[in-house]
């Protein structure tokens, strides 16, 4: 009897030890699919400015503010557009912020999510934005749920480890344990 | 004696245009805020960020704007997709349901209504006492009728489906005056006239790409769209016109 509460008790424990909902319980051999590429904390919540336009990959959130249009490429940064005539809007900086894909706006601060860091940003000079605060583990719901935690594509995935964050994406053999519809 | 007099007339200046001051409408010097896209999880009213994750509502205090501090965190049994303000209000859209908040205590939100339904995601929009919310029936989202579902919400505690406009792919919405702008993937743009909000009248399917979400904002609609982000003049919102795509 012990041993059958004990026995349940363990299979509730690993059934939910799972990093997200396309877990498989029971992994797949060697497949061809997406293999998570991981960067450390520190180097991952790195913020930087670029004023020159950058491609946008995952086009995600926009927020209108004044002559300026923010957009989120979701879970990479923030693109800045300038749209003081429209008829010739375009991007003209990129604010690189990982796991990034939430925007608010009031007076000359960004707020911005950099995975479940809460991040301020001055905005009042469109070509020298800087971050002037972080709020760390403002979200930690978000530290497990960010735009790269699954490959864009569907098919089999490695999952991610719990404790490492995912920047990217790349095909390989892998024993798969995780599966996107 | 004349200084005594003049001291206490000057006072009796002062406080009178210090009263006169504080009780005008102070809300001309509001921060300025912008103006979010429908699919948000971040919002801002007056000196506070709201937030959501998938199962927590968060408040920060802003009135320091370098320094956000939280002064709520309230974790909620439904799945959280997004944020709505409007008024002394905060509308929640959910997997379950639309919830409505109140922050008349700005610092703490208290549920005051919900709206159940079918499981889904749900942007919603609000004008003045309706609820606009498109539902899209999808694998990760859950089974429903994809389209615009339409709540009288003239009693925020007792939200009444009005409405259902079946609507293919349906995502983000944004509204300006009396008309609603729906966002249908690759079916289009649905321009409807809401002046009757429980009756719609469809007026008009842009075709100019594939539209996600969308913002009316100082005369413009801007659309993101996956090509890249589309540009109409609305100084009739009625009648939008093509200004420009800046193509990703």
């Amino acid at each position: 009897m012990k041993s059958m509460i004990l026995l349940s008790i363990s299979f509730l424990l690993i059934s939910c030890w799972r990093p997200r909902d396309n877990y498989m319980p029971y992994p797949q051999q060697k497949v061809w699919g997406n293999k998570p590429v991981y960067a450390s904390k520190d180097s991952a919540k790195l913020v930087l400015y670029d004023p020159h336009p950058h491609p946008v990959v995952r086009p995600g959130n926009i927020y209108a503010y004044s002559s300026f249009i923010f957009q989120a490429d979701a879970g990479t940064g923030i693109h800045i557009i300038d749209n003081s005539i429209s008829s010739e809007a375009a991007r003209i900086g990129f604010i690189t912020l990982r796991g990034c894909d939430q925007i608010s706006i009031r007076g000359a601060y960004l707020y911005t999510n950099s995975y479940d860091d809460l991040i301020t940003i001055d905005i009042s000079d469109p070509v020298k934005m800087k971050v002037v605060s972080r709020v760390a583990g403002a979200f930690p719901e978000f530290l497990y749920n960010y735009p790269l935690v699954e490959p864009d594509e569907p098919g089999y995935y490695e999952c991610p480890r719990m404790d490492s964050i995912v920047v990217g994406w790349v095909k390989d053999s892998i024993t798969a344990n995780c599966y996107k519809n | 004696m004349k200084k005594r007099i003049f001291q206490k007339i000057s006072l009796v200046i002062v406080a009178f245009t210090v009263f006169i001051s504080c009780s005008k409408d102070s809300a001309g010097v509001k921060t300025p805020t912008g103006k979010s896209g429908s699919v948000t999880r971040f919002t801002i009213s007056g000196n506070y960020l709201y937030a959501v994750s998938s199962h927590f509502l968060y408040a920060y205090d802003l009135n320091n704007s370098v320094r956000p501090e939280k002064v709520f965190e309230s974790p909620l049994s439904f799945d959280i997709e997004t944020i709505y303000p409007y008024g002394k209000y905060l509308f929640l859209g959910t997997k379950t349901g639309l919830y409505i908040y109140s922050i008349d205590s700005a610092a703490a939100p208290k549920l005051i209504g919900e709206a159940r339904h079918a499981r889904s995601c749900d942007p919603v929009v609000v004008n003045d006492s309706v609820a606009f919310v498109t539902l899209k029936s999808n694998t990760a989202c859950g089974p429903a009728v994809s389209g615009l579902y339409i709540h009288d919400i003239k009693n925020l505690m007792n939200p009444v489906l009005k409405k259902t406009i079946e609507l293919p792919n349906p995502f983000g919405l944004g509204i300006q005056d009396s008309i609603l702008y729906v966002c249908c993937g690759s079916s289009g743009l649905k321009v409807f006239n809401v002046k009757a909000p429980y009756s719609p009248g469809l007026i008009a399917t842009k075709s100019d790409g594939d539209y996600m979400d969308v913002i009316p904002y100082n005369g413009n609609l801007i659309c993101a769209a996956r090509e890249g982000i589309i540009l109409y003049d609305i100084t009739d919102p009625a009648s939008p016109v093509f200004i420009k795509n800046i193509a990703n």
